[in-house]
Protein backbone atom coordinates (compact mmCIF):
# COMPACT_ATOMS: atom_id res chain seq x y z
CA UNK A 1 0.00 0.00 0.00
CA UNK A 2 2.76 2.42 0.99
CA UNK A 3 4.69 1.42 -2.12
CA UNK A 4 1.68 2.03 -4.25
CA UNK A 5 1.22 5.50 -2.82
CA UNK A 6 4.92 6.28 -3.19
CA UNK A 7 4.54 5.77 -6.92
CA UNK A 8 1.78 8.28 -7.34
CA UNK A 9 3.58 11.41 -8.47
CA UNK A 10 1.04 14.01 -7.50
CA UNK A 11 1.02 12.75 -3.91
CA UNK A 12 4.80 13.17 -3.67
CA UNK A 13 5.22 16.72 -4.93
CA UNK A 14 3.26 19.62 -6.33
CA UNK A 15 0.09 21.34 -5.16
CA UNK A 16 -1.60 18.08 -4.04
CA UNK A 17 1.28 16.39 -2.23
CA UNK A 18 0.74 14.51 1.04
CA UNK A 19 2.52 17.03 3.33
CA UNK A 20 0.10 19.71 2.12
CA UNK A 21 -2.88 17.53 3.03
CA UNK A 22 -1.34 16.92 6.43
CA UNK A 23 -0.78 20.64 6.97
CA UNK A 24 -4.40 21.33 6.08
CA UNK A 25 -5.82 18.71 8.42
CA UNK A 26 -3.56 19.92 11.23
CA UNK A 27 -5.26 23.32 10.88
CA UNK A 28 -8.72 22.19 9.86
CA UNK A 29 -10.19 24.17 12.77
CA UNK A 30 -9.92 27.34 10.69
CA UNK A 31 -12.16 25.83 8.03
CA UNK A 32 -14.69 24.60 10.60
CA UNK A 33 -14.86 28.09 12.02
CA UNK A 34 -15.55 29.43 8.55
CA UNK A 35 -18.12 26.73 7.82
CA UNK A 36 -19.94 27.67 11.01
CA UNK A 37 -20.17 31.31 9.92
CA UNK A 38 -21.43 30.20 6.51
CA UNK A 39 -24.14 28.03 8.08
CA UNK A 40 -25.19 30.88 10.37
CA UNK A 41 -25.32 33.45 7.56
CA UNK A 42 -27.07 31.02 5.21
CA UNK A 43 -29.76 29.99 7.68
CA UNK A 44 -30.61 33.50 8.88
CA UNK A 45 -30.29 34.81 5.32
CA UNK A 46 -32.70 32.12 4.18
CA UNK A 47 -35.23 33.08 6.85
CA UNK A 48 -35.02 36.72 5.74
CA UNK A 49 -35.28 35.79 2.07
CA UNK A 50 -38.36 33.63 2.67
CA UNK A 51 -40.08 36.36 4.67
CA UNK A 52 -39.25 39.05 2.11
CA UNK A 53 -40.12 36.74 -0.78
CA UNK A 54 -43.56 35.93 0.61
CA UNK A 55 -44.49 39.51 1.46
CA UNK A 56 -43.15 40.97 -1.78
CA UNK A 57 -44.62 38.12 -3.84
CA UNK A 58 -48.06 38.84 -2.40
CA UNK A 59 -47.55 42.57 -2.95
CA UNK A 60 -46.60 42.18 -6.59
CA UNK A 61 -49.67 40.08 -7.31
CA UNK A 62 -51.95 42.45 -5.45
CA UNK A 63 -54.62 44.58 -7.06
CA UNK A 64 -53.38 47.81 -5.49
CA UNK A 65 -50.97 49.91 -7.44
CA UNK A 66 -48.66 51.23 -4.69
CA UNK A 67 -47.59 47.93 -3.08
CA UNK A 68 -47.33 46.39 -6.56
CA UNK A 69 -45.08 49.22 -7.74
CA UNK A 70 -42.93 49.01 -4.64
CA UNK A 71 -42.48 45.25 -5.01
CA UNK A 72 -41.64 45.61 -8.71
CA UNK A 73 -39.03 48.28 -7.96
CA UNK A 74 -37.47 46.15 -5.26
CA UNK A 75 -37.32 43.03 -7.40
CA UNK A 76 -35.89 44.82 -10.43
CA UNK A 77 -33.23 46.58 -8.35
CA UNK A 78 -31.95 43.46 -6.64
CA UNK A 79 -32.22 41.17 -9.65
CA UNK A 80 -30.34 43.52 -11.94
CA UNK A 81 -27.34 44.53 -9.83
CA UNK A 82 -24.59 42.11 -8.79
CA UNK A 83 -24.74 40.83 -5.23
CA UNK A 84 -21.02 41.54 -4.99
CA UNK A 85 -21.58 45.28 -5.47
CA UNK A 86 -24.48 45.35 -3.02
CA UNK A 87 -22.32 43.72 -0.38
CA UNK A 88 -19.30 45.91 -1.13
CA UNK A 89 -21.51 49.01 -0.79
CA UNK A 90 -22.92 47.87 2.55
CA UNK A 91 -19.38 47.26 3.74
CA UNK A 92 -17.55 50.35 2.54
CA UNK A 93 -20.03 52.96 1.32
CA UNK A 94 -22.33 53.05 4.36
CA UNK A 95 -19.54 53.96 6.84
CA UNK A 96 -18.48 56.74 4.44
CA UNK A 97 -22.00 58.14 4.09
CA UNK A 98 -22.88 57.73 7.76
CA UNK A 99 -19.60 58.05 9.69
CA UNK A 100 -19.34 55.58 12.50
CA UNK A 101 -22.04 53.23 11.24
CA UNK A 102 -20.33 49.91 10.79
CA UNK A 103 -22.77 47.13 10.04
CA UNK A 104 -21.07 43.93 11.28
CA UNK A 105 -19.93 41.69 8.43
CA UNK A 106 -22.13 38.81 9.56
CA UNK A 107 -25.16 41.11 9.41
CA UNK A 108 -24.07 42.33 5.98
CA UNK A 109 -23.95 38.73 4.87
CA UNK A 110 -27.43 37.99 6.17
CA UNK A 111 -28.88 41.21 4.74
CA UNK A 112 -26.98 40.77 1.47
CA UNK A 113 -28.05 37.25 0.54
CA UNK A 114 -31.44 37.69 2.27
CA UNK A 115 -32.44 40.78 0.28
CA UNK A 116 -30.92 39.50 -2.96
CA UNK A 117 -32.58 36.09 -2.88
CA UNK A 118 -35.71 37.64 -1.38
CA UNK A 119 -36.15 39.35 -4.76
CA UNK A 120 -35.87 36.05 -6.62
CA UNK A 121 -38.18 34.31 -4.17
CA UNK A 122 -40.73 37.10 -4.60
CA UNK A 123 -40.87 36.27 -8.28
CA UNK A 124 -41.35 32.59 -7.49
CA UNK A 125 -44.15 33.38 -5.04
CA UNK A 126 -45.82 35.79 -7.47
CA UNK A 127 -45.81 33.15 -10.21
CA UNK A 128 -47.19 30.61 -7.73
CA UNK A 129 -50.04 32.89 -6.66
CA UNK A 130 -50.92 33.79 -10.21
CA UNK A 131 -51.06 30.11 -11.10
CA UNK A 132 -54.00 29.67 -8.68
CA UNK A 133 -57.23 30.38 -10.54
CA UNK A 134 -58.74 33.83 -10.01
CA UNK A 135 -61.99 32.10 -9.10
CA UNK A 136 -60.45 30.95 -5.83
CA UNK A 137 -59.83 34.52 -4.74
CA UNK A 138 -63.27 35.67 -5.85
CA UNK A 139 -64.92 32.78 -4.03
CA UNK A 140 -62.99 33.59 -0.86
CA UNK A 141 -63.85 37.28 -1.04
CA UNK A 142 -67.52 36.43 -1.61
CA UNK A 143 -67.43 34.36 1.58
CA UNK A 144 -66.43 37.42 3.56
CA UNK A 145 -62.65 36.96 3.66
CA UNK A 146 -60.60 40.12 3.54
CA UNK A 147 -57.96 40.29 0.77
CA UNK A 148 -55.18 39.50 3.23
CA UNK A 149 -57.27 36.76 4.83
CA UNK A 150 -58.02 35.19 1.46
CA UNK A 151 -54.33 35.18 0.66
CA UNK A 152 -53.41 33.82 4.05
CA UNK A 153 -55.96 31.00 4.25
CA UNK A 154 -56.93 30.16 0.67
CA UNK A 155 -54.40 31.18 -1.95
CA UNK A 156 -50.97 30.84 -0.32
CA UNK A 157 -51.55 27.31 1.07
CA UNK A 158 -52.43 26.16 -2.44
CA UNK A 159 -49.58 28.05 -4.05
CA UNK A 160 -47.15 26.63 -1.50
CA UNK A 161 -47.04 23.22 -3.16
CA UNK A 162 -46.16 24.75 -6.50
CA UNK A 163 -43.53 27.17 -5.25
CA UNK A 164 -41.71 24.85 -2.87
CA UNK A 165 -39.35 23.21 -5.40
CA UNK A 166 -38.15 26.49 -6.95
CA UNK A 167 -37.80 27.96 -3.46
CA UNK A 168 -35.48 25.19 -2.28
CA UNK A 169 -33.55 25.73 -5.49
CA UNK A 170 -33.11 29.36 -4.46
CA UNK A 171 -31.95 28.20 -1.03
CA UNK A 172 -29.13 26.25 -2.68
CA UNK A 173 -28.05 29.35 -4.61
CA UNK A 174 -28.27 31.38 -1.43
CA UNK A 175 -25.87 29.06 0.40
CA UNK A 176 -23.34 29.26 -2.40
CA UNK A 177 -23.70 33.02 -2.67
CA UNK A 178 -22.73 33.51 0.97
CA UNK A 179 -19.21 33.05 -0.38
CA UNK A 180 -19.21 36.69 -1.57
CA UNK A 181 -18.50 37.49 2.08
CA UNK A 182 -14.92 36.44 1.39
CA UNK A 183 -14.37 39.70 -0.50
CA UNK A 184 -15.16 41.78 2.59
CA UNK A 185 -13.18 39.62 5.02
CA UNK A 186 -16.39 38.06 6.29
CA UNK A 187 -14.82 35.11 8.06
CA UNK A 188 -16.99 32.63 6.15
CA UNK A 189 -15.88 29.30 4.70
CA UNK A 190 -14.55 30.80 1.48
CA UNK A 191 -12.61 33.46 3.42
CA UNK A 192 -11.14 30.84 5.75
CA UNK A 193 -10.11 28.78 2.72
CA UNK A 194 -8.61 31.78 0.90
CA UNK A 195 -6.77 32.85 4.00
CA UNK A 196 -5.30 29.43 4.67
CA UNK A 197 -4.44 28.76 1.03
CA UNK A 198 -2.83 32.16 0.65
CA UNK A 199 -0.78 32.05 3.82
CA UNK A 200 0.77 28.65 3.44
CA UNK A 201 0.41 28.00 -0.27
CA UNK A 202 -1.49 24.75 0.29
CA UNK A 203 -4.24 25.83 -2.06
CA UNK A 204 -4.69 22.41 -3.68
CA UNK A 205 -6.14 20.46 -0.72
CA UNK A 206 -7.72 23.60 0.76
CA UNK A 207 -10.01 24.42 -2.14
CA UNK A 208 -10.94 20.75 -2.60
CA UNK A 209 -12.06 20.51 1.03
CA UNK A 210 -13.81 23.88 0.91
CA UNK A 211 -15.66 22.83 -2.24
CA UNK A 212 -16.61 19.55 -0.60
CA UNK A 213 -18.02 21.34 2.45
CA UNK A 214 -20.18 23.57 0.25
CA UNK A 215 -21.31 20.47 -1.59
CA UNK A 216 -22.30 18.79 1.67
CA UNK A 217 -24.40 21.81 2.60
CA UNK A 218 -26.10 22.13 -0.78
CA UNK A 219 -26.55 18.56 -1.91
CA UNK A 220 -29.25 17.55 0.61
CA UNK A 221 -31.25 20.63 -0.36
CA UNK A 222 -30.84 19.87 -4.06
CA UNK A 223 -32.09 16.33 -3.41
CA UNK A 224 -35.04 17.76 -1.51
CA UNK A 225 -35.85 19.94 -4.52
CA UNK A 226 -36.01 16.87 -6.73
CA UNK A 227 -38.24 15.04 -4.25
CA UNK A 228 -40.61 17.98 -3.98
CA UNK A 229 -40.71 18.36 -7.75
CA UNK A 230 -41.73 14.77 -8.29
CA UNK A 231 -44.35 15.10 -5.55
CA UNK A 232 -45.79 18.23 -7.17
CA UNK A 233 -45.94 16.44 -10.48
CA UNK A 234 -47.69 13.46 -8.88
CA UNK A 235 -50.37 15.81 -7.60
CA UNK B 1 -35.72 42.57 -41.22
CA UNK B 2 -33.88 45.21 -39.32
CA UNK B 3 -33.31 42.79 -36.45
CA UNK B 4 -31.83 40.06 -38.63
CA UNK B 5 -29.52 42.61 -40.23
CA UNK B 6 -28.25 43.55 -36.81
CA UNK B 7 -27.70 39.89 -35.93
CA UNK B 8 -25.76 39.37 -39.13
CA UNK B 9 -23.55 42.33 -38.33
CA UNK B 10 -22.99 41.06 -34.82
CA UNK B 11 -21.97 37.59 -35.94
CA UNK B 12 -19.69 39.13 -38.56
CA UNK B 13 -17.95 41.15 -35.85
CA UNK B 14 -17.58 38.03 -33.72
CA UNK B 15 -16.10 35.98 -36.55
CA UNK B 16 -13.66 38.71 -37.54
CA UNK B 17 -12.48 39.22 -33.99
CA UNK B 18 -12.10 35.47 -33.53
CA UNK B 19 -9.81 35.40 -36.56
CA UNK B 20 -7.88 38.38 -35.29
CA UNK B 21 -7.38 36.66 -31.96
CA UNK B 22 -6.33 33.40 -33.59
CA UNK B 23 -3.85 35.42 -35.63
CA UNK B 24 -2.35 36.86 -32.48
CA UNK B 25 -2.00 33.47 -30.87
CA UNK B 26 -0.12 31.85 -33.69
CA UNK B 27 2.10 34.81 -34.50
CA UNK B 28 5.64 33.69 -35.13
CA UNK B 29 8.43 35.95 -33.95
CA UNK B 30 9.02 37.49 -37.37
CA UNK B 31 11.98 39.72 -36.73
CA UNK B 32 15.13 37.88 -35.73
CA UNK B 33 16.50 38.80 -32.35
CA UNK B 34 19.25 41.37 -32.18
CA UNK B 35 22.45 39.35 -32.58
CA UNK B 36 24.19 41.73 -30.18
CA UNK B 37 22.08 40.37 -27.36
CA UNK B 38 22.68 36.73 -28.21
CA UNK B 39 24.84 35.17 -25.52
CA UNK B 40 27.90 33.48 -26.91
CA UNK B 41 27.32 30.22 -25.06
CA UNK B 42 24.50 27.89 -26.00
CA UNK B 43 21.36 28.36 -23.92
CA UNK B 44 20.61 25.75 -21.22
CA UNK B 45 17.78 23.39 -22.17
CA UNK B 46 15.22 24.94 -19.83
CA UNK B 47 15.85 28.40 -21.26
CA UNK B 48 16.07 27.22 -24.86
CA UNK B 49 12.61 25.66 -24.50
CA UNK B 50 11.17 29.06 -23.59
CA UNK B 51 12.99 30.73 -26.45
CA UNK B 52 11.66 28.10 -28.85
CA UNK B 53 8.12 28.73 -27.67
CA UNK B 54 8.57 32.28 -28.96
CA UNK B 55 7.34 33.99 -25.84
CA UNK B 56 8.32 34.61 -22.26
CA UNK B 57 5.28 34.56 -19.96
CA UNK B 58 5.85 36.76 -16.94
CA UNK B 59 3.59 37.31 -13.94
CA UNK B 60 3.82 40.91 -12.73
CA UNK B 61 1.91 43.26 -10.47
CA UNK B 62 -0.51 45.60 -12.20
CA UNK B 63 -1.09 47.88 -9.21
CA UNK B 64 2.31 48.64 -7.69
CA UNK B 65 3.81 51.95 -8.85
CA UNK B 66 7.52 51.81 -9.76
CA UNK B 67 7.52 47.99 -9.73
CA UNK B 68 4.70 46.82 -11.95
CA UNK B 69 1.89 49.14 -12.92
CA UNK B 70 -0.57 48.76 -15.76
CA UNK B 71 -1.28 52.12 -17.35
CA UNK B 72 -5.00 52.00 -18.08
CA UNK B 73 -4.71 54.63 -20.81
CA UNK B 74 -2.06 52.87 -22.90
CA UNK B 75 -2.67 49.32 -21.60
CA UNK B 76 1.09 48.96 -21.14
CA UNK B 77 2.99 47.77 -18.08
CA UNK B 78 5.76 49.88 -16.63
CA UNK B 79 8.11 49.55 -13.68
CA UNK B 80 11.37 48.15 -12.43
CA UNK B 81 10.14 44.56 -12.55
CA UNK B 82 8.82 45.06 -16.06
CA UNK B 83 12.28 46.19 -17.16
CA UNK B 84 13.79 43.09 -15.52
CA UNK B 85 11.45 40.93 -17.57
CA UNK B 86 12.50 42.75 -20.76
CA UNK B 87 16.17 42.28 -19.87
CA UNK B 88 15.57 38.56 -19.29
CA UNK B 89 13.83 38.18 -22.64
CA UNK B 90 16.60 39.98 -24.47
CA UNK B 91 19.22 37.87 -22.79
CA UNK B 92 17.43 34.79 -24.13
CA UNK B 93 17.42 36.25 -27.61
CA UNK B 94 13.76 37.22 -27.58
CA UNK B 95 12.46 40.73 -28.13
CA UNK B 96 10.43 42.98 -25.86
CA UNK B 97 7.36 42.15 -27.94
CA UNK B 98 7.76 38.49 -27.08
CA UNK B 99 7.20 39.16 -23.39
CA UNK B 100 3.65 38.29 -22.43
CA UNK B 101 2.69 39.95 -19.15
CA UNK B 102 0.02 38.57 -16.91
CA UNK B 103 -1.24 40.50 -13.89
CA UNK B 104 -0.95 38.49 -10.66
CA UNK B 105 -1.89 39.04 -7.02
CA UNK B 106 -0.30 37.66 -3.88
CA UNK B 107 -2.85 34.87 -4.05
CA UNK B 108 -2.69 33.91 -7.72
CA UNK B 109 1.02 34.02 -8.46
CA UNK B 110 1.89 30.63 -6.89
CA UNK B 111 -0.84 28.61 -8.59
CA UNK B 112 -0.11 30.27 -11.95
CA UNK B 113 3.49 29.08 -11.74
CA UNK B 114 2.52 25.59 -10.62
CA UNK B 115 0.05 25.00 -13.41
CA UNK B 116 2.50 26.15 -16.04
CA UNK B 117 0.73 29.30 -17.19
CA UNK B 118 3.74 31.44 -16.35
CA UNK B 119 7.46 30.93 -16.86
CA UNK B 120 8.52 33.37 -14.19
CA UNK B 121 6.90 35.64 -11.62
CA UNK B 122 8.57 39.00 -10.99
CA UNK B 123 5.96 40.54 -8.73
CA UNK B 124 7.26 41.94 -5.41
CA UNK B 125 7.50 38.29 -4.35
CA UNK B 126 9.25 37.99 -0.98
CA UNK B 127 11.71 35.14 -0.58
CA UNK B 128 10.76 33.05 2.47
CA UNK B 129 11.88 29.60 3.68
CA UNK B 130 8.40 28.05 3.24
CA UNK B 131 8.17 29.46 -0.24
CA UNK B 132 11.59 28.09 -1.17
CA UNK B 133 10.15 24.63 -0.58
CA UNK B 134 7.47 25.27 -3.15
CA UNK B 135 9.12 27.36 -5.82
CA UNK B 136 12.54 28.25 -7.17
CA UNK B 137 13.65 31.75 -6.29
CA UNK B 138 16.37 33.88 -7.82
CA UNK B 139 18.82 35.86 -5.73
CA UNK B 140 17.17 38.98 -4.30
CA UNK B 141 17.00 42.00 -6.62
CA UNK B 142 15.46 44.43 -4.12
CA UNK B 143 15.08 44.76 -0.38
CA UNK B 144 12.05 46.30 1.21
CA UNK B 145 10.39 46.40 4.61
CA UNK B 146 6.83 46.04 5.78
CA UNK B 147 5.18 49.35 6.62
CA UNK B 148 1.86 50.70 7.85
CA UNK B 149 -0.39 53.23 6.15
CA UNK B 150 -2.89 55.03 8.40
CA UNK B 151 -5.34 57.89 8.07
CA UNK B 152 -3.95 61.17 9.38
CA UNK B 153 -7.19 61.77 11.24
CA UNK B 154 -6.72 58.54 13.21
CA UNK B 155 -3.93 60.12 15.25
CA UNK B 156 -1.88 56.93 15.04
CA UNK B 157 1.77 57.93 15.20
CA UNK B 158 3.51 54.60 15.49
CA UNK B 159 3.15 50.89 16.04
CA UNK B 160 2.48 51.37 19.78
CA UNK B 161 -0.75 53.25 18.97
CA UNK B 162 -2.11 50.22 17.17
CA UNK B 163 -3.09 48.41 20.38
CA UNK B 164 -6.55 46.92 19.90
CA UNK B 165 -6.73 48.10 16.30
CA UNK B 166 -7.52 46.27 13.08
CA UNK B 167 -4.88 45.89 10.38
CA UNK B 168 -5.82 45.18 6.77
CA UNK B 169 -3.44 42.89 4.91
CA UNK B 170 -3.37 41.07 1.58
CA UNK B 171 -4.19 37.39 1.45
CA UNK B 172 -1.10 35.33 0.83
CA UNK B 173 1.27 38.17 1.74
CA UNK B 174 3.94 38.04 4.43
CA UNK B 175 2.87 41.27 6.11
CA UNK B 176 0.42 39.58 8.48
CA UNK B 177 3.13 37.50 10.13
CA UNK B 178 5.55 40.42 10.13
CA UNK B 179 3.13 42.76 11.91
CA UNK B 180 2.13 40.02 14.37
CA UNK B 181 5.75 39.46 15.36
CA UNK B 182 6.31 43.20 15.95
CA UNK B 183 3.06 43.52 17.88
CA UNK B 184 4.05 40.63 20.15
CA UNK B 185 7.42 42.27 20.75
CA UNK B 186 5.76 45.56 21.64
CA UNK B 187 3.25 43.74 23.83
CA UNK B 188 0.20 45.05 21.98
CA UNK B 189 -2.79 43.26 20.49
CA UNK B 190 -3.83 43.70 16.87
CA UNK B 191 -6.33 41.79 14.77
CA UNK B 192 -6.24 41.24 11.03
CA UNK B 193 -8.63 41.35 8.12
CA UNK B 194 -7.46 39.84 4.87
CA UNK B 195 -8.44 41.07 1.43
CA UNK B 196 -7.69 39.76 -2.02
CA UNK B 197 -6.36 42.98 -3.58
CA UNK B 198 -4.67 46.21 -2.43
CA UNK B 199 -7.47 48.51 -3.66
CA UNK B 200 -9.89 46.56 -1.45
CA UNK B 201 -7.66 47.10 1.59
CA UNK B 202 -7.38 50.76 0.70
CA UNK B 203 -11.18 51.04 0.43
CA UNK B 204 -11.48 49.41 3.86
CA UNK B 205 -8.98 51.94 5.24
CA UNK B 206 -10.90 54.83 3.69
CA UNK B 207 -14.20 53.62 5.10
CA UNK B 208 -12.69 53.00 8.52
CA UNK B 209 -13.19 49.24 8.44
CA UNK B 210 -9.48 48.84 9.15
CA UNK B 211 -7.25 51.24 11.08
CA UNK B 212 -4.06 50.49 9.17
CA UNK B 213 -3.11 49.08 5.78
CA UNK B 214 0.01 46.97 5.98
CA UNK B 215 2.13 45.75 3.13
CA UNK B 216 5.63 46.37 1.78
CA UNK B 217 6.52 50.07 1.89
CA UNK B 218 7.21 50.27 -1.82
CA UNK B 219 3.66 49.11 -2.47
CA UNK B 220 2.18 51.40 0.19
CA UNK B 221 3.80 54.41 -1.43
CA UNK B 222 1.37 54.01 -4.31
CA UNK B 223 -1.63 54.42 -1.99
CA UNK B 224 -0.65 57.51 -0.03
CA UNK B 225 -3.19 60.34 -0.35
CA UNK B 226 -3.41 63.76 1.28
CA UNK B 227 -5.43 62.09 4.05
CA UNK B 228 -3.09 59.22 4.78
CA UNK B 229 0.48 58.77 5.86
CA UNK B 230 3.02 55.93 6.07
CA UNK B 231 4.24 55.44 9.64
CA UNK B 232 7.99 55.71 10.23
CA UNK B 233 8.03 52.15 11.61
CA UNK B 234 9.38 49.55 9.25
CA UNK B 235 10.02 45.96 10.05
CA UNK B 236 11.14 42.56 8.85
CA UNK B 237 13.24 43.51 5.83
CA UNK B 238 12.03 41.49 2.87
CA UNK B 239 13.99 40.30 -0.13
CA UNK B 240 12.23 40.31 -3.46
CA UNK B 241 13.18 37.53 -5.82
CA UNK B 242 11.93 36.23 -9.14
CA UNK B 243 10.06 32.94 -8.70
CA UNK B 244 10.00 30.02 -11.06
CA UNK B 245 8.42 26.61 -10.97
CA UNK B 246 10.11 24.17 -8.61
CA UNK B 247 12.84 22.44 -10.56
CA UNK B 248 13.20 25.12 -13.24
CA UNK B 249 16.87 25.35 -12.30
CA UNK B 250 18.13 26.30 -15.78
CA UNK B 251 15.97 29.41 -15.83
CA UNK B 252 16.80 30.27 -12.21
CA UNK B 253 20.54 30.06 -12.87
CA UNK B 254 20.09 32.05 -16.06
CA UNK B 255 18.24 34.78 -14.15
CA UNK B 256 20.88 34.84 -11.40
CA UNK B 257 23.68 35.22 -13.96
CA UNK B 258 21.81 38.16 -15.41
CA UNK B 259 21.38 39.75 -11.96
CA UNK B 260 25.08 39.29 -11.16
CA UNK B 261 26.02 40.88 -14.45
CA UNK B 262 23.63 43.79 -13.89
CA UNK B 263 25.07 44.35 -10.43
CA UNK B 264 28.65 44.42 -11.68
CA UNK B 265 28.15 46.56 -14.79
CA UNK B 266 26.01 49.16 -13.04
CA UNK B 267 22.78 48.35 -14.91
CA UNK B 268 21.00 47.50 -11.66
CA UNK B 269 21.93 50.80 -10.04
CA UNK B 270 20.70 52.63 -13.13
CA UNK B 271 17.46 50.65 -13.09
CA UNK B 272 16.77 51.45 -9.43
CA UNK B 273 17.52 55.09 -10.09
CA UNK B 274 15.21 55.15 -13.09
CA UNK B 275 12.30 54.02 -10.87
CA UNK B 276 13.22 56.15 -7.82
CA UNK B 277 14.00 53.06 -5.77
CA UNK B 278 17.59 53.72 -4.75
Amino acid sequence: MADLLANIDFLQEGPFSVPRWEALFANIGQLWQGALVTVLVASLGLALALALGTVLGVMSSSQWRIPRGFARGYVEFFQNTPLLIQVFMLYNAIPMLVPGLFIPVIAIGILGVGMYHGAYMAEVVRAGIQSIGHGQLEAALSQGFSYVGAMRYIIIPQAMRIVLPPLTNQAVSLIKNTSVLAIIAGGDLMYAGDSFAGRYGHYGPTYIVVGLLYFLMCFPLARLTRRLESRTRAN
Amino acid sequence: MKKSGLLLLLSLVLVVSAFALAGCGSKEPTEPADPGNEPAAELPAGVQAIKDSGQLRVGVKADVPNFGLLDAATNKYAGMEIDLAYALAERMGLTKDDVKFEAVTAKTRGPLLDNGQLDVVIATFTIKPERLEQWNFSEPYYQDEVGLLVKKSSGIKGLADLDGKVVGVAQGATSRDAVQVEADKAGIKVSFLEFATYPEINAALESGRVDAFSVDKSILSGYVTENSVILPDGFSPQDYGAAMKKGADDLTDFFNEMLAEMESNGDMAALLKKWNLS
